[in-house]
């Protein structure tokens, strides 16, 4: 290939064609993709989340009550930077737990409730923390995995499940 | 003499700017969240076999401009899919596309200077 036509052009207009032909078909992928995947780039999602109790009285062993998730369901793009605010509701003094399991963790921080005023503490990259009632926490990390992930109480289950559904 | 150890240090700077590239591609890939990034396996994986191929010098002048034209192909396609949709706007993409623009140079200097000797 040298030694015919492509040997007898010079170096520079090798160089400038080569260059031409790598950024125009570059610009056309490139816009391409850009029309074709309608992508939305990460973004900051903020949710609420607090316990709920099932419609029934009936209780479980050692007398725990079938609490749930409001909502059950959280929804995110992969890469999201995810925020919740996880807050206890409960009327009675009963703790619930925000749990989750490998691969995600996440940083939180716990703040007080009537009693306790302000911080109560931080956790970096943990995957479980615990409010008693009243407390609030602001839950964060990123959803780098993609799939679908449950967030729960470990000391209501099997009732207090929620999904992280990761869409990537 | 001199013109031969010139060309020998622009074509290994050439294969040390490919290698880092290509890992940078394979490291974005794996940690970059969202954006088909098995596209970046392989762009890492093209610049590694075309660093091993510039080592080689197997064809050099043909490989050589395939080289520079694929550089500015993968700049061409990240330049305009950022606009097009704010992707790939991060600090290792920067970093990549930089030390990629530094290798379209080295590779022009590496073509011109293999033709001549």
């Amino acid at each position: 290939m040298i030694g015919s036509g492509f040997g007898k052009l010079s170096s520079a207009k090798l160089l400038t064609a080569a260059a031409l032909i790598a950024i125009s078909s570059g610009a056309v992928v490139g816009l391409s993709v850009g029309y074709v995947v309608h992508y939305s780039a990460p973004t900051t999602r903020t949710f609420y989340l607090f316990d709920g109790t099932l419609p029934f009285s009936e209780r479980t062993f050692y007398n725990i009550p079938h609490d749930t998730f409001v909502p059950d369901t959280i929804t995110v793009d992969k890469g999201d930077h995810v925020v919740i605010h996880y807050i206890n509701i409960e009327d009675a003094a009963e703790s619930h737990t925000f749990t989750m399991d490998l691969p995600y963790t996440f940083d939180a921080i716990l703040y007080g409730n009537a009693t306790q005023q302000g911080v109560v503490g931080t956790y970096p990259n943990v995957g479980n923390i615990v409010l008693s009632q009243g407390q609030n926490a602001t839950i964060t990390f990123t959803a780098n995995w993609a799939g679908t992930f449950h967030y729960y109480c470990a000391i209501h289950q099997p009732t207090m499940t929620g999904y992280l559904v990761v869409i990537g | 003499m001199e013109v031969l150890n010139d060309l020998k240090l622009v074509r290994w700077s050439a294969v040390a700017l490919l290698l880092v590239t290509g890992i940078i591609d394979l490291y974005y890939g794996n940690s970059f969240a969202g954006f088909y990034e098995n596209l970046w396996y392989v762009m890492g994986g093209i610049y590694i076999f075309a660093a091993l191929v510039i080592a080689a010098n197997i064809e050099p002048h043909f490989s050589q401009l395939t080289v520079f034209a694929y550089t500015l192909f993968l700049w061409s396609v990240w330049a305009t899919v950022a606009v097009g949709t704010g992707t790939g706007l991060d600090v290792v993409a920067y970093a990549d596309k930089a030390i990629e623009a530094v290798l379209a140079v080295n590779m022009v200097l590496l073509f011109r200077s293999s033709r001549r000797v």
